[in-house]
């Protein structure tokens, strides 16, 4: 591969891997728990401020970088902390809002608070120039571990393989979360907050156990873009965003980590890259409208024709082989072929 | 303070027009429990159609009627060819949702297609202030605000004065039992749509009228705003819708004289954190008694 080949696939990988842990932190929420967080860019956002504040160095007139830009709580830690903070950040962010929001309140209109929390949380910063540099945002922000590789392409790979532990790393916590008693849990939840009530679950803690994991997920995912990208403005957390990574869980599968994969890099990375190589035409901004409109038909398309997703939820049947994709007991066989009641829309 | 009689003017041509807009949502919402997420977009689209007549060299208040006809049929065409296929198909709440979020995706990107991403000012009579007990209004606030004020009142007669107002307020207290008790729910849910669907249009075009220069986007956030005067007043009560017009109104207005004005529209994002906190059926009471907000 030439260097300009390599550097473009590097791009490309860790992009797709920021929005894969992205879409695995989100599903945690939607997909198992049935909890429709439409605050979740915020939560991205927030993890992404936390690691550009925490390495662009003390905010005094000495730092360089702090000089064009304003920011509150400057410091600069060495790397990996920068990310633990971030999804510590989006933890202790998530508990006031689960408070409002994961109330018992019906669905819709806890899609609203969220909603709602996400554009008070824009209104802020950018109101706010003083808090995060406002409308303009952060740059310039380090790359971290820069000067363990010798070259920019070094550098990139080696970036891939930092997103790839912390792949990893949520991959693990995600899939013991889903396996364990907890994800079956959440599950219930997800079929029938009464019944699992009534089977002694406590309903709101258990939601609020998922809604802050998938937030410290998002954080890290936040964490792990911002310091590759070096910028960060509120004109990339705006709260379509969120319907970007919805879309790409409902049509990779929600509640199924492979088929999420699949639409994390389908949807984000897949449709952006693929509108690059069209020939320009329109006015400015016509390829980007017409990118959201594609989101918006396939998320219809798929609610209609296929509402289960491209690789729909594993059915979890008694001796069902841990990692089995293809394999399929004669019991899900037939509810694939006829879909019932439950497989014909998402529960509400 | 003598910035108060203008704020008070401005309050009203705020709150006039976000009632036509969240009156226009709650009977909609009411009727069908569909969270319309696209709601903000059959505003945009139709104020959008309301420039493309008025640059055409004709009226705006012309214009303003084609949007609201054109908001009316493409809201009833939303419903028909996109919420009742769902709703048949035994999509629930949860999936309308995303449904409505997907449409909603569409049709703004849809219009920015089409017009670009420039701002746009329509071509509207200008000047000539009005002194209304000592508050000053421009031609065009005035006519929002009484376009808005017998919007009100035809809205209020058709509710209590109509059998159609009986049964749309049947169907949005308790549809199940308004369809035994012999309404034609599918016919009283279309026709929701449709005035859902003409005020909004109208709602459009008066929040432009009211917007020096606006763009697709200027309704986006608008919508959060209609949600919190609709669900203030009680989800499906247009009166409530009315009152939590007013209050947002005002209290947006009014912070703008303490606060930075940037989070006038955070004061009513707010004021809806609040009330899903404290009492999520709305402030009036009576009416929300018979509807489940909390599961």
């Amino acid at each position: 591969m030439s260097n300009a080949t390599q550097f473009y696939v590097t791009t490309l990988l860790i992009y797709g891997a920021v929005s894969i842990i992205a879409c695995w932190g989100l599903d945690l929420q939607f997909g198992d728990t049935g909890i429709l967080n439409f605050a979740f860019i915020m939560f991205q956002a927030a993890g992404a401020y936390t690691a550009a504040v925490l390495t662009l160095g003390p905010s005094t007139q000495s730092n360089p970088l702090s000089n064009y830009q304003q920011y509150v709580f400057g410091a600069s830690v060495p790397y990996p902390v920068s990310v633990f903070a971030a999804a510590l950040v989006g933890a202790l962010l998530s508990y006031p809002i689960g408070v409002v929001a994961l109330r018992r309140l019906r669905s819709d209109y806890q899609a609203v608070a969220m909603l709602v929390v996400s554009l008070i949380a824009t209104t802020v910063v950018i109101s706010d120039t003083g808090l995060l540099d406002g409308e303009r945002g952060l740059f310039l922000i380090p790359k971290p571990l820069r000067d363990s590789a010798d070259t920019l392409l070094g550098y990139q790979w080696l970036y891939v393989g930092i997103s790839c532990v912390f792949l990893a790393v949520v991959l693990w916590v995600i899939a013991r979360i889903s396996r364990a008693p907890l994800g079956r849990s959440l599950r219930a939840i997800r079929e029938s907050e009464s019944a699992a009530a009534a089977l002694g679950k406590n309903v709101l803690s258990l939601r609020m156990g998922a809604f802050v994991v998938g937030n410290m997920i998002a954080a890290i995912s936040g964490a792990l873009l911002v310091q590759y990208i070096g910028s960060w403005s509120p004109n990339g957390w705006l709260y379509p965003e969120t319907f970007v990574y919805l879309g790409a869980i409902i049509i990779g599968g929600a509640a199924n980590k492979l088929g999420v994969l699949i639409g994390a890099l389908l949807l984000p990375v897949g449709i952006s890259e693929g509108v690059r190589y069209l020939p320009s035409f329109g006015g400015p901004g016509f390829v980007d409208a017409v990118q959201f409109m594609l989101i918006g038909v396939l998320i219809i398309a798929f609610m209609w024709f296929r509402p289960r997703g491209l690789v729909p939820e594993r059915r979890r049947t008694f001796g069902n082989p841990r990692w089995s994709f293809r394999r399929r007991t004669p019991g899900a066989g037939v509810a694939t072929a006829m879909p019932s009641a439950d497989e014909q829309g998402l529960a509400g | 303070m003598s910035l108060i009689l203008p704020t008070i003017g401005f309050s009203l041509i705020s709150a006039s027009i976000l009632a036509l807009a969240a009156v226009g949502f709650t009977l909609q919402f009411g009727v069908t429990n569909i969270l319309n997420l696209a709601f903000a977009e059959v505003m945009t689209s139709s104020a959008f159609v309301a420039y493309w007549v008025n640059s055409r060299g004709i009226s705006i208040w012309i214009g303003m009627l084609v949007a609201g006809l054109f908001g009316a049929i493409l809201s009833l065409l939303i419903n028909r060819w996109l919420y009742r296929p769902f709703i048949r198909s035994g999509t629930r709440l949860f999936g309308l949702i995303i449904v409505s979020m997907g449409l909603a995706l569409i049709i703004q990107n849809g219009v920015l297609a089409i017009t670009g991403p420039g701002f746009f000012t329509y071509d509207q009579p200008h000047g000539l202030a009005f002194d209304v007990a000592g508050i000053r209004f421009t031609y065009t606030e005035l006519a929002i605000l009484l376009i808005a004020v017998v919007a009100m009142a035809a809205v209020h007669l058709l509710l209590t004065r109509t059998r159609l107002g009986k049964a749309m307020r049947a169907c949005s207290a308790d549809s199940a039992l308004a369809r035994c008790s012999g309404v034609p729910t599918a016919r009283v849910v279309d026709i929701a749509w449709l005035l859902s669907g003409a005020l909004a249009g109208i709602a459009g075009v008066t929040l432009f009228m009211n917007t020096t220069a606006f763009s697709v986007t200027t309704s986006g956030d608008f919508l959060v705003v209609i949600i919190a005067a609709a669900i203030l007043g009680g989800v499906g009560d247009a009166y409530g819708a009315m009152l939590g017009a007013l209050i947002i109104g005002f209290a947006t207005e009014f912070s703008a004289l303490f606060l930075n004005s940037a989070y006038k529209t955070a004061i009513a994002f707010v004021i809806l954190v609040v009330v899903l906190l404290i009492r999520p059926q709305g402030v009036r009471a009576a009416f929300a008694a018979a509807r489940e907000v909390q599961t």
